[in-house]
């Protein structure tokens, strides 16, 4: 059974059609869901929890219809919403238990599972204070907290790194690599930033104006190029003449000499090459494609502002 | 990175839970009691809770005062009678309403915390449920708890128990009644009017005119128009609704000079509509949040 189903889900409103004939069918991981502002990820989001009726189409989460078997699917569902949706004069500890109570937990699992989950989301002695006092750091933690403290086999989480700043965010990501690959729980991750998803996910969808516009897995996308990528010491300029003069055409990049490699025989080249040359040679070593390349800049914010 | 010497010390692995899980009911139950700690401020700060605590403990007053007097007096002495109770408190009721109904929807839509009731084990007609029957419950509360502790309190204090219970039997289903009737209506006007607003104050005051303006809109039309008019104005006000319904109740006959044109129209008339309004409110209140958006 997949995780994930759909089939021709559509959302339209008055003016715009949010999401458009959608066929998808995904296996359980931590999956990435890409697309600029308004492209559609939120929208799928909600369609899949039933917080939205779909105009048409349907879908499916772990086997359930998202329209009639809402209430039973999303006893096993986590979402952390991209907004604010914590109340203010309430500790952490008394809305997360609240929380896993609604999600179908009896009152004592519930508490001790709101002790668990605020420790492994790094919560700790504030977890008794009102809410409001909390940085925005703290706040997406309790909002973290109250997706994962029902223990759910599905986790739809919506821009979770918003509003953080670099540290932050680097533990939320950190937390959400966690959670999928130890806790053993699903994950959506929705994220304009490439960069995210890459370092987190296993699996990629991307979406725009409504539409699907991929769907792989994470490993063949930034699969190894047939680019070979050599940094040697000194002696770059030598060795490029050296290696153009045997008919390889050879684009400088920095530091570092970029070859198309069509088959073996040219690592051979290069290093007798290198000897001859009498250079060092620092790196050798076939490209790995980054996922930004894949991506139009004007489409995406793929800049890698998260690595601070 | 996370923090590691507190990630070492309180780490102690993720367990997977592997109890039962109860589904929508209990989701719904635990709404509502949330919800009715919520109308008290129950769990919320010395300020959240003065107002309704305060409120009920004025509610009760009345009950509390007949039975100290009722106690020390040697005969029987009735400061007033239990159809007159909701007249005396009727101002507490609608600032009960209007204090506690804005507390229970308007706070969820104000932080958007509604996304994350919707996301669970819930329907949205399931979270306007459990806050109505919060709601009832707090108004239940100061209808239906101070009338049953005077009459269970007239009988201990009285010359017999028995005979107390045989001759005021009636009225049981009388407080019953009324209480269930007059609460389903002030809840269903509190509730609905607060969910149009995430804005407390709006609701508040919203929930007052409604109550307190259409009283007195009714009243003066009932006195300038002519009767035939004035009789059915009357019922587009909750507070003379709930006045008709209480008298059918203990079937007591209203008094001629406060409300002349209740002679007229039978009291089974309020009752009918407090039940047919009531439905509606509710009916509309379940609409409402079967469209909000979150």
């Amino acid at each position: 059974m997949p995780l994930i189903r759909t089939e021709q889900l559509t959302k339209r409103y008055a003016t715009v059609t949010a999401l458009d004939s959608l066929d998808l069918e995904l296996e359980s991981g931590i999956i990435g869901l890409v697309g600029a502002n308004g492209a559609g990820k939120s929208t799928l989001i909600k369609l899949l929890l039933g917080l939205l009726d779909p105009t048409s189409g349907k879908g499916e989460v772990m086997g359930l219809d998202v329209s009639r078997q809402g209430p039973e699917l999303r006893q096993f569902v986590g979402y952390m919403p991209e907004h604010d949706c914590l109340p203010t004069d309430v500790s952490a500890t008394e809305f997360v238990s609240h929380m896993a109570q609604i999600s179908g937990l009896p009152h004592a699992a519930a508490r001790d599972r709101t002790a668990e989950t605020l420790r492994h989301v790094g919560l700790f002695e504030e977890r008794y204070r009102e809410i409001k006092g909390y940085s925005t750091g703290m706040k997406q933690r309790v909002k973290l907290a109250q997706a994962l403290v029902h223990d759910p086999r599905l986790m739809l989480l919506d821009e979770p790194t918003n509003g953080l700043d670099p540290e932050g965010r680097e533990e939320m990501l950190t937390l959400i690599r966690r959670i999928g690959t130890e806790f053993g729980i699903a994950i959506i991750l929705s994220s304009h930033l490439l960069s995210e998803i890459e370092r987190v996910c296993d699996h990629l969808i991307e979406i725009e104006d409504g539409r699907l516009i991929r769907s792989s897995p994470m490993a063949e996308l930034t699969a190894p190029t047939r680019v070979l990528a050599i940094e040697v010491d000194g002696g770059r300029r030598k060795l490029a003449d050296r290696l153009e003069a045997a008919g390889i055409s050879v684009t400088e990049s920095g530091r570092v000499l970029l070859v198309q490699k069509d088959d073996d025989s040219l690592l051979d080249i290069v290093r007798d090459a290198v000897v001859e040359l009498d250079l060092g040679l620092v790196r050798l070593e076939q490209s790995r494609r980054r996922l930004e390349e894949l991506f139009e800049p004007a489409t995406l914010t793929a800049q890698d502002d998260s690595n601070g | 990175m996370t923090d590691s010497a507190a990630g070492s010390i309180y780490d102690l692995g993720y367990r997977n839970y592997d109890g039962i899980r109860l589904g929508r009911r209990h989701a719904i139950w635990a709404l509502y009691l949330h919800s009715l700690r919520g109308v008290f401020g129950i769990g919320r700060s010395f300020w959240a809770k003065a107002g309704p605590i305060g409120i009920t403990i004025l509610a009760f007053l009345p009950a509390i005062l007949q039975l100290g007097i009722g106690a020390l007096a040697t005969q029987e002495v009735n400061i007033f009678e239990p159809e007159e109770y909701y007249r005396l408190i009727q101002v507490l009721l609608a600032v009960f309403c209007a204090i506690g109904a804005p507390e229970l929807v308007g706070r969820d839509q104000r932080t958007k915390t509604l996304s994350l009731y919707f996301s669970r084990a819930l329907r949205r007609q399931d979270y306007a449920l459990g806050k109505f029957a919060a709601m009832l419950t707090g108004m239940l509360s100061i209808t239906l708890l101070p009338q049953l502790l005077m009459f269970v309190g007239k009988a201990v204090t009285g010359d017999d128990f028995g005979d107390y219970l045989r001759d005021n039997w009636e009225d049981l289903p009388a407080i019953v009644g009324s209480a269930l009737l007059l609460s389903s209506l002030f809840a269903g006007i509190g509730l609905l009017i607060a969910s149009q607003t995430s804005r407390r104050a709006y609701s508040t005051i919203g929930i007052l005119a409604a109550f307190v303006l259409t009283f007195a809109i009714a009243e003066a039309i009932f006195h300038s128009a002519d009767e035939d008019v004035g009789k059915f104005v009357l019922l587009v006000s909750p507070f003379h609704v709930f006045e008709g319904l209480t008298l059918w109740f203990f079937d007591v006959s209203p008094d001629p000079d406060r409300r002349r044109a209740m002679v007229d129209l039978p009291g089974i008339v309020f009752v009918l509509e407090a039940i047919a309004l009531s439905s509606l409110l509710l009916a509309l209140l379940i609409r409402r949040y079967e469209r909000i958006s979150a």
